[in-house]
């Protein structure tokens, strides 16, 4: 009988509880180069979510330009979250059109930023030009390649870890630094939208000497076109890139996603996620993780943009708003 | 010389090799020269092929322009919206009854009030310009034509002629006011007058300003491009919504403020300024050769107030004159004051608001669904100063107060299309020199007045 009335239960709720299981669509707007990262960890967040709730998300993510990814967001495309390459590209979000809330950074650890990454160069195989730190860049006949910090997030920061080179090396004289970029940029003969097409200019076209580059993509070039055709430099100075993530609140309510693109994001600082993120290139922050994978990450010093720059507010506004330093050089 | 010959040969056999090396080493260096000029080449064509490759994408991946057509108008927007020109549409159709008149003195007409298709655009994201003709009435005249420079959020800078900024429900839509006809209140503010005024939003939105110069009209007027006189007005404007971030609260839709302006006037020729009813007649108005001499100002202390379906807007303005029954005669101050309360309740549950109701269901009888439906209140009062009569205006022939109370029904069959029903019945009262019975017919009884709209306004 009571055999019976379990197998009757279980006819009756299984199905039932199966009925209730929903299935979720979420859009996270990412930068260029974590195309990788977020194939692997939306599949883990799937699973992982399927188990929790025994509901199913369907994770798109779409890539580009991390200022050019924002711009889309703020004109009506319907991110459920967002994982730009730095944080002045989500505080357009709240400044524009106020999608998020204006604290939105210290919701999560780590000033809402999970994994961080670095500037490094990419040489071809054999350094030919003798590349070593950031003077070689400004020599005659060396082309460099660094996309448009317009509209890449990964391009403000090789353009920013350059200035804080030349900072510290004319004792914070910032005419100097000026110049010193100036020069730099005199030597670039492309500026793509995005990191990834500056990858695709340095490796596949084969323009350039040196492409500037964030570690996990120098790391992915590696590792997608061969140890023997290219090399990472690793500067003497450079800068910590944090990229930021965050829910859309106004989207997100609208979709009704509020719970699971928040649990996505908080998965993001999990074991499983940082062992993803490491995996990728990425350093993870946490410190298990970031042991695991010591040998992957070379050290190197590494100045913040809160320290050099005072903030990312002030960094834009100083060299990337309309009319600012690098409008003010690259025009030149 | 024979002799030497074979020595001569020799000498040459012996030079031979060392030229051709430096031969060799001459071409070598060309050729590492041509080498290396190819590589440049190269380099250059790579970079030209990629750099138009780049154009490619962005082009292909630039969005196109936006089109939209909806019940706000035709909009025509480049995708960064930095651009767009906007059509929108205005035609309000009255039917005007009168009852009980002592025999048809206005007459009952269909009227078309409103005609108009308003232009608006933005140019480089912070230029902006309106243009609105008006076509209903009895003639063709541009009410709004201004151009605008968003400077900030918190200041933006408007040059032309638009609406003046004092009366609170003149500032209204036309479109979106609870009634057919704005109250009796707004014979005192200015209408539209040519000018500068200076505007914005501050503490996100919780309060509003604006502040401008203008060349100055008089009450209920709007500007010709031929001022009074030599002397401008200066109004302004000051309306806060202290809880609008209270979400949930019931002040959440409060708004409060004060407007006035100040000027000086000297007119050569008469005043024009004449006070309608709600039927759109002519209660008072000042003699002809009245002129107005000396300081001129208003203060507006107004409300509106928002909870959901329920909706109040109220506001009391004094206006103040200084004025000469003629050009020679004595100098008197006037003072006509004025004040209203109006309501609306949407009874099919959508929000009351300042921009109009949207209905959640538009009229569409083959799906059961009927628009949104709304009751509207009204009661007002104008009170001219006793001191106009008789130097200023005829006692016999003017009421010196009028108290209008009106009700009504709002039919919104879409956020485009609606019905209004207003009844509105106005009392006059009279001065102490009036005769027992006015020799203005119109006021010899109360004004009875049904007026009926049909509006399209998008």
């Amino acid at each position: 009988m009571k055999i019976k009335s379990l197998a009757l239960a279980a006819l009756v709720f299984v199905p039932a509880a199966l009925s209730l299981a929903k299935t979720i669509d979420l859009l996270n707007v990412s930068y260029d180069p974590t195309r990788e990262l977020y194939v692997d960890y939306n599949k883990a967040f799937a699973a992982h979510w399927k188990a929790q709730t025994g509901d199913t998300v369907n994770i798109k993510t779409t890539h580009g330009g991390s200022g050019k990814q924002a711009r889309s967001v703020i004109d009506g495309l319907g991110a459920d979250v967002v994982t730009l390459a730095l944080a002045a590209d989500v505080d357009a979000l709240y400044e524009f059109a106020k999608l998020v809330p204006q604290d939105w950074q210290k919701r999560l650890p780590n000033n809402s930023a999970p994994y961080t990454s670095t500037i490094v160069f990419l040489v071809r195989k054999g350094n030919p030009k003798g590349i070593k730190d950031w003077d070689d860049l400004v020599k005659p006949g060396v082309g460099v390649v660094t996309p448009n910090p317009k509209t890449s997030g990964g391009a403000r920061w090789n353009y920013l870890a350059a200035w804080a080179y030349a900072l510290k090396k004319n004792n914070g004289g910032e005419d100097a630094a000026k110049k010193f970029v100036a020069a730099l940029y005199k030597n670039v003969p492309v500026l793509d939208s995005g990191a990834r097409g500056s990858t695709t200019t340095f490796v596949q076209r084969e323009i350039g000497d040196v492409a500037i580059s964030w570690e996990n993509e120098a790391f992915l070039a590696l590792k997608e076109f061969g140890k023997e055709k290219f090399e990472i430099v690793v500067p003497s100075l450079s800068i910590l890139a944090e990229p930021t993530v965050t829910v859309v609140d106004k989207v997100a309510k609208k979709h009704g996603t509020e719970a699971v693109a928040k649990a996505y994001l908080e998965y993001l600082y999990s074991d499983e996620g940082q062992e993803i993120a490491a995996r990728n290139f990425y350093r993870p922050r946490n410190e298990t993780i970031v042991a695991k994978y010591a040998a992957r990450f070379p050290q190197l010093n590494l100045v913040t943009i809160d320290d050099t720059f005072g903030g990312w507010a002030k960094a834009q506004k100083t060299h990337f708003a309309d009319g600012g330093t690098f409008d003010q050089i690259y025009l030149k | 010389m024979k002799r030497n010959l074979p020595f001569k040969f020799a000498v040459f056999a012996a030079l031979v090799p060392f030229a051709a090396l430096r031969a060799e080493s001459a071409d070598r260096a060309d050729l590492e020269a041509l080498r290396a000029q190819v590589q440049q080449l190269e380099q250059q064509l790579k970079v030209l092929s990629r750099q138009l490759e780049i154009k490619e994408e962005a082009a292909a991946a630039a969005p196109p322009p936006k089109i939209t057509l909806n019940d706000k108008g035709f909009t025509l927007a480049s995708a960064d919206n930095a651009n767009w020109i906007k059509l929108r549409g205005l035609v309000q159709l009255d039917s005007r009854l009168f009852f009980n008149d002592g025999g048809g003195i206005a007459n009952n007409a269909f009227v078309l009030r409103r005609a108009r298709i308003i232009s608006e655009g933005q140019f480089a994201k912070n230029f902006g310009f309106q243009l609105v003709p008006e076509f209903g009435g009895s003639s063709i005249s541009v009410l709004d034509a201004n151009l605008t420079v968003a400077v900030t959020p918190g200041l933006q800078l408007k040059f032309g002629k638009f609406k003046t900024p004092v009366g609170l429900e003149l500032l209204q839509s036309d479109s979106w006011t609870f009634f057919n006809e704005r109250s009796i209140v707004t014979n005192l503010v200015p209408n539209r007058d040519l000018g500068v005024q200076a505007s914005g939003d501050l503490f996100d939105g919780r309060l509003s300003y604006q502040a401008g110069v203008f060349n100055g009209v008089g009450d209920g007027g709007s500007s010709t491009n031929a001022d009074f006189d030599n002397e401008k007005d200066f109004a302004g404007r000051v309306f806060a919504t202290p809880f609008k971030q209270a979400a949930g609260s019931p002040v959440q839709g409060l708004s409060f403020g004060v407007a006035g302006s100040i000027g000086r006037e000297k007119t050569a020729a008469g005043r024009a300024s004449s006070y309608r009813t709600d039927g759109q007649q002519t209660f008072f108005t000042y003699n002809a050769a009245v002129v107005a001499d000396g300081e001129n100002w208003r203060i507006a202390p107004q409300f509106d107030y928002r909870l959901g379906s329920f909706g109040a807007i109220g506001e009391y303005i004094v206006s103040t004159i200084n004025a000469r029954p003629s050009a020679a005669g004595a100098k008197a101050e006037l003072q006509n004051k004025a004040w209203q309360i109006a309501a609306g309740y949407v009874l099919t549950g959508e929000d009351s608001s300042l921009n109009g109701v949207v209905p959640r269901n538009n009229f569409d009888p083959s799906a059961g669904t009927w628009g949104a439906f709304e009751v509207v209140g009204r009661y007002a009062r104008l009170d001219v100063d006793d001191a106009a009569f008789p130097a200023f205006a005829s006692a016999a022939s003017n009421a010196d107060s009028a108290r209008s109370l009106g009700v009504g029904l709002n039919w919104y069959l879409a956020k485009a299309v609606a019905f209004k029903f207003d009844y509105y019945q106005t009392k006059f009262g009279f001065n102490a020199a009036a005769p027992a019975v006015s020799t203005a017919q119109i006021l010899r009884q109360d004004e009875n007045a049904f007026i009926t709209r049909f509006q399209l306004a998008f």
